[in-house]
């Protein structure tokens, strides 16, 4: 019996030390962050790392510790650490979110619309690494003179998304994604949607021409639309039609068609009609 | 008659080769086994075409990889990565060859779920669940072996006529 406890205990301390010629290491480490792995033995071994932007070879001294540098810990992922035949694998996790890469799309949009901008972010650590532990996100898309959108989101797996609707008042809108204190700016413009209703009016030009001049063209907000938006003149009379394109100029648009004794003539932009004039047999 | 018989099996083995030759040759060049699910792509669906390219191309990639990082080549990563991906691949097959080293992926297959594609299509996030073989090798030494189910996450951006891998790093779980 006494013989059988000896050697119980002796097997108990063989499998104890044969414990601590493994390579302990934690299952994690930050990206960055210097890493002690203690050794038992002696004499010297090599020590093998690979990791997913790094691979080193180097000769070690067994029995005091063995320390992975920071910079040989920078990039997230998986690592395998190779000493005297014993192996172990560890994750290397990026750090604090430090940059924001952000996607803001379109760079032009019409103001007063719903869902129409859209925001994407990655995160990343000051190694480049994707942070890919949940994280706060903020995207706020503010235009002068407007009250901001806003908009709290989380992130996951590294990325978070938007989609906001488009102040009511046109101009250069600010948007803005930020996470803890990483912040990015796009610039949005908003212009004027299509215009809302288009109210023109005519008089007799030089030889007869029908003279066309709208009044100021605006948005459902109130806001003018911008010029150079195309406005298109149609007079109908017995003899045909005649059209015109015109540009907003100066927030007006304005054309002169054929004389005609008697005409309708209607104006149009985009898919926006505006009112009829009855040329010729009074207004 | 026997001799016959026998001139019928090589033409048939003949025959067999010459079909079978393109199978294997695409295989090779279209890389190793993906199968896509986009069943849980946020916030834009996936369409027919792009699904099979992404497909095609990060197979394409691993197989690059593979090749890359077993035999210390920068140059065999070819177009298929890019940026950060890219980097930190060509420094470790520098650093694998300063030393000696190498690695080898022996790829059984990946199933790969698309988690994200931005609703401007510039962007896709995927979770990739392979079955592999890794060997890491001083010279011709393994150094170590082991096999089983790896994860991973990629960031893949489209160009002109294919997809990039613009990250890859390993991760423990999805």
């Amino acid at each position: 019996m006494r013989r059988f406890l000896l050697l119980l205990a002796l097997a108990c301390a063989a499998s104890e030390w044969l414990a601590g010629a493994s390579l302990r290491v934690p299952d994690r480490v930050q990206a960055g962050q210097e890493l002690s792995i203690p050794t038992s033995g002696s004499g010297e071994a090599t020590l093998y790392l690979f990791g997913p932007s790094h691979a080193a070879k180097r000769t070690v001294k067994l029995g005091t510790p063995v320390t992975l540098a920071g910079d040989e810990l920078l990039s997230a992922g998986r690592y395998v650490v190779v000493l005297n035949g014993e192996s172990s694998t560890f994750f290397v996790t990026a750090g604090p979110v430090s940059t924001v890469a952000f996607i803001a799309r379109p760079s032009r949009v019409p103001a007063s619309t719903k869902d129409v901008v859209s925001g994407t972010v990655f995160l990343f650590d000051r190694n480049q690494n994707l942070v890919l532990s949940p994280q706060p996100v903020s995207f706020s898309l503010a235009v002068p003179g407007a009250p901001d959108v806003q908009h709290q989101q989380t992130s996951k797996d590294g990325v978070a998304w938007a989609r906001l609707d488009s102040s009511r008042r046109a101009g250069a809108a600010q948007f803005v994604a930020s996470s803890g204190a990483a912040s990015v700016r796009r610039v949005v413009q908003e212009v004027a949607g299509e215009p809302c209703n288009i109210r023109m009016h005519a008089e007799r030009a030089k030889g007869g021409a029908i003279a066309l001049q709208t009044d100021p063209i605006r948005d459902c907000a109130g806001n003018p639309v911008p010029d150079g938006t195309i406005v298109t003149f149609t007079s109908v009379d017995e003899s045909g039609r005649s059209t015109v394109d015109a540009r907003i100029k100066r927030g007006f648009a304005q054309a002169e068609l054929p004389a005609s004794r008697r005409a309708t003539v209607s104006v149009a932009s985009g898919i926006v009609s505006g009112n009829e004039i009855r040329w010729g047999g009074g207004q | 008659m026997r001799a016959r018989i026998q001139v019928r099996h090589l033409l048939f083995g003949l025959l067999a080769a010459l079909l079978a030759a393109p199978l294997l040759l695409s295989a090779a060049e279209t890389g190793f086994a993906v199968i896509l699910d986009t069943s849980q792509s946020q916030p834009r669906q996936v369409e027919e075409t792009t699904m099979a390219s992404v497909e095609r191309d990060y197979g394409h990639a691993w197989h690059a990889m593979a090749a890359a990082i077993e035999e210390n080549k920068i140059g065999l990563l070819g177009s298929d990565f890019v940026g950060l991906a890219r980097e930190q691949l060509s420094q470790a097959i520098a650093e694998q060859g300063k030393s000696g080293l190498k690695r080898r992926y022996i790829d059984h297959g990946h199933q790969v779920r698309v988690v994200f594609y931005s609703s401007d299509g510039s962007a896709m996030e995927l979770h990739d669940t392979v079955r592999l073989e890794i060997q890491l090798l001083d010279g011709d030494k393994v150094v170590h072996r082991e096999q089983g189910t790896f994860h991973f996450l990629a960031l893949m951006t489209p160009a002109e006529n294919s997809w990039k891998v613009r990250l890859l790093e390993s991760v423990s779980g999805f």
